[in-house]
C-alpha cells in the first residue's frame, strides 16, 4: 500500500542553516535576550553575575521583546544580531 | 533512499489497518487514536474537493514548512474526514496562518490552548455540521473529524508535537478535536460571518486558539440585565491568560438565553459593552506579585480594576447549542486574533 507522507513540506526559502563564527565568551558583547515571562529577568540576572566571576560585564546587556506571547520583533532581532557576537535566551517559565 | 521524513509518498508494503496504526504511532503521527491510511486514492479524492483554491499556504510555523495540499488531505483522511469536508479543514488552516494568529506563540507555549474551529454559513447544513444541542460534545462526524484534522495537520506539519514543540503544561481536551457550527437558525442577531463582513451565503470557518468552553449556567434570571450579570460574573476570572496577555475571547450564547437578551433590547454591541464593564476583575482578587508584574509589563489597571480584554469588541459573540438554560465563554490565548476565512466552494 502507497501512502502519503502527513508530515511531508516543502523548505521555506530563508530556512537555510548559516556557518557561525565562534564566540568569545570571555570578552565579546553578549545580549542576555528576555522572553519577557514572570522572573526571566531575575534569572538573566543570576547569570550575568556569573559571568562577571570571570569577565567584564560592561558589554553584557539585557533586551526583552514586549510580550511573552508574541514574536520578538524582526527589528529587535536584527537589532541584537548587529550590536552583540552572543546572545543568552531565557525561553522557559 | 530518502528517510521517510523527506519521502511524499512511502510505500508500507501490505500493512493491515492495524499494523497501519502501529507505524503511524512509531513514525509519531498519531493523536493517540485510530487512523485511517492515508492512501493515494484517498488522498487524490479530497485534493480534487479544492481544485479551485489555489492560493498558496505560507510556511506553517514553528517547523516553517510549505505544506503540499497531498499532505493536508493525508492528515484529512488520516482523521476521518469525508472528502467534502477538505475545504473547510483548509479554510481553517489559512485562519491559523494570519499572522495575528501567532500559530507559533500558540502551539509553543505551556498554556491549554488550541484551535476553535466555528463554521457560519450555508455549509454547516451541507455538511450536517452540529450547530444544536450538544454542538461542543460528541455524536457528529463532521464536527468530530473537521477539528482532529485541523490537529493532526498541527501536529504533523506544523511540528507540534507534545512535551517537544508543544509545551502546554497540562494540555486540554480541545486539542483532539474543537469544531462547532453557529446556530443562525435560532440567532435573533445578524449571523456573526456576516457581521463581520462575508455576505450571508458565503460559508465561513473562524478559529481562535482558546481554551475550552467554560460553561455559564443560569437557570434563575429570567431578563436580560440578569443573564449578563452572570456572564461577566464568570469571565472575570485571575487564571484566564487574558487578564495580563490582553486579547479576544469568545462568548457562545445558548439560543434560550440569546431570546431573553434579545426581548430586552439587548443587542450584540450593547451586550459587548455590558460584559467589557462588568467582567473587570477587582485588584483584591489578584495576588500582589500577579499584580506588579501585569504594571511592569504594561497591562495596567483601570483604578482597582483590571480588564479581561483589550476593547468590548475583543468580546466576539453567537449563538450555538439547543435547549437548555447555558452558555458558553471562550477564553483565547491572549497574544492571538479571531480569524476568518470564506470557505472556497
Amino acid at each position: 500500500m502507497r501512502i502519503y507522507n502527513p508530515t511531508f513540506g516543502l523548505a521555506a526559502a530563508g530556512g537555510e542553516s548559516m556557518a557561525l563564527k565562534p564566540v568569545n565568551w570571555k570578552s565579546d558583547a553578549i545580549a542576555l535576550f528576555s522572553n519577557s515571562k514572570p522572573n526571566a529577568r531575575e534569572l538573566l540576572d543570576g547569570i550575568r553575575s556569573k559571568l562577571g566571576a570571570f569577565r567584564p560585564t560592561e558589554n553584557i546587556n539585557f533586551v526583552a521583546k514586549n510580550s511573552a506571547s508574541q514574536p520578538a520583533p524582526k527589528d529587535l532581532i536584527e537589532e541584537v544580531a548587529a550590536k552583540y557576537r552572543g546572545a543568552l535566551l531565557a525561553i522557559a517559565d | 533512499m530518502k528517510d521517510i521524513a523527506e519521502q511524499e509518498v512511502i510505500d508500507i508494503g501490505d500493512l493491515d489497518i492495524d499494523g497501519f496504526n502501529a507505524f503511524a504511532l512509531e513514525q509519531g503521527w498519531s493523536d493517540g487514536m485510530p487512523l485511517y491510511p492515508p492512501t493515494e486514492a484517498k488522498v487524490a479524492q479530497f485534493v480534487d474537493t479544492v481544485r479551485g483554491d489555489n492560493r498558496p499556504f505560507a510556511p506553517v510555523p514553528p517547523r516553517q514548512v510549505v505544506p503540499t495540499l497531498q499532505a493536508l488531505a493525508a492528515n484529512a483522511v488520516m482523521a476521518g474526514c469525508k472528502p467534502e469536508y477538505f475545504p473547510v479543514v483548509t479554510a481553517a488552516l489559512r485562519g491559523l496562518l494570519d499572522p495575528d494568529y501567532n500559530l507559533h506563540g500558540t502551539l509553543a507555549t505551556t498554556h491549554s490552548c488550541a484551535p476553535m474551529v466555528m463554521v457560519s454559513g450555508p455549509a454547516r447544513k451541507e455538511l450536517a455540521i452540529n450547530c444544536g444541542s450538544n454542538c461542543f460534545g460528541q455524536g457528529w462526524q463532521a464536527n468530530a473529524t473537521i477539528g482532529r484534522a485541523v490537529g493532526l495537520i498541527l501536529l504533523n506539519v506544523a511540528g507540534a508535537k507534545p512535551g517537544e514543540m508543544d509545551r502546554s503544561t497540562q494540555g486540554n481536551p480541545a486539542k483532539y478535536t474543537f469544531c462547532f457550527g453557529e446556530n443562525e437558525e435560532e440567532n435573533p442577531w445578524t449571523p456573526y460571518h456576516v457581521r463581520r463582513g462575508f455576505a450571508p451565503t458565503d460559508s465561513v470557518v473562524t478559529v481562535m486558539s482558546g481554551e475550552g468552553p467554560h460553561n455559564l449556567n443560569d437557570h434563575g434570571s429570567t431578563t436580560g440585565d440578569g443573564l449578563l450579570t452572570t456572564f461577566a460574573g464568570s469571565m472575570a476570572t485571575p487564571g484566564a491568560n487574558t487578564i495580563y496577555g490582553k486579547g479576544p475571547c469568545v462568548v457562545i450564547i445558548g439560543p434560550e438565553h440569546a431570546a431573553t437578551l434579545a426581548r430586552d433590547g439587548y443587542t450584540i454591541e450593547s451586550i459587548q459593552e455590558e460584559l467589557f464593564k462588568r467582567s473587570r476583575v477587582h485588584a483584591s482578587r489578584i495576588s500582589k506579585e500577579n499584580q506588579e508584574t501585569y504594571v511592569s509589563t504594561g497591562h495596567m489597571p483601570d483604578g482597582d480594576w483590571f480588564a479581561i480584554a483589550r476593547s468590548p469588541q475583543d468580546i466576539h459573540i453567537t449563538v450555538a447549542g439547543g435547549p437548555g438554560k447555558h452558555s458558553a465563554f471562550i477564553p483565547s490565548f491572549g497574544g492571538t486574533t479571531v480569524a476568518s476565512v470564506r470557505i472556497a466552494r
